[in-house]
């Protein structure tokens, strides 16, 4: 079971920054999505490294096959 | 860490939703809700007392209120320390916070109507966002008031 950290930091001016941890790729950005929809338009945005990293459950699909092309 | 995103809120609500933002910012900046404002003070003024009121408006950035099922009550009165703020949906639809005050400069008054405009704003979307994480049953791990009054919510979601 994987775990979604999702910190929401609402500026004194109603501003919204979001901080989606643990969530990758398509995952993290339904978050972004439905934050978006929530709260209105998307003025920043930015993707770390941890956005272009595989699921979890397609990086152990990968491990399995290579483990099966070695063998 | 994997994504920031940065959003500006729109304000689209019906006036029950708006009001209920109203309440809570008024209560956060110590306002009381509901008295006789200027308004209606003002057949009782003497002409001296009305040549000394100042009043400014203000609009709540990006916003519209929807008309329907606003019934009666057309606007809030919130007052503290001689200001009086009203808090109306204007002929366009938009959320208005006008600011009136006896021997109160302009600039006072608009630094006043924006903080209370930037409240609302804040609460509307706290409630926003904290209505939809119950409706998702998203569990709220810590949810704190920071020293420059931003609000920060952490929230922790378990996926299969």
């Amino acid at each position: 079971m994987a775990k979604h950290e999702v910190e929401i930091t609402i500026s004194a001016k109603g501003e919204v920054r979001v901080h989606v941890r643990g969530a990758k790729g398509k995952a993290c950005m339904e978050y972004a999505k439905w934050l978006t929809e929530v709260v209105g338009r998307v003025k920043d945005q930015k993707l770390t490294s941890e956005y272009y990293e595989p699921d979890t459950k397609a990086a152990i699909k990968l491990q399995q096959k290579l483990h099966n092309i070695e063998e | 860490m994997s994504t920031i995103i940065v959003l500006t809120p729109i304000i689209i609500g019906s006036w029950p939703s708006i009001a209920a933002a109203v309440g809570g910012a008024a209560a956060a900046l110590g306002l009381s809700v509901g008295q006789m404002g200027y308004e209606e003070a003002k057949d009782v003024l003497t002409e001296e007392e009305k040549e000394r009121m100042t009043s400014v408006e203000v609009q709540v950035a990006d916003s519209r209120v929807v008309a329907k099922g606003m019934g009666a009550q057309k606007e809030i009165v919130a007052t503290r320390a001689g200001v009086e703020l009203r808090i109306r949906r204007d002929e366009t639809g938009k959320c208005v916070v006008c600011a009136s005050g006896r021997d109160k400069g302009k600039a006072e008054l608009t630094e006043m109507a924006e903080a209370f405009a930037a409240k609302v704003t804040q609460v509307y979307v706290y409630n926003k966002i904290m209505n939809e994480l119950h409706a998702r049953g998203m569990k709220v791990a810590n949810e704190e008031v920071m020293k420059d009054k931003s609000i920060r919510i952490n929230v922790s979601n378990e996926v299969d």
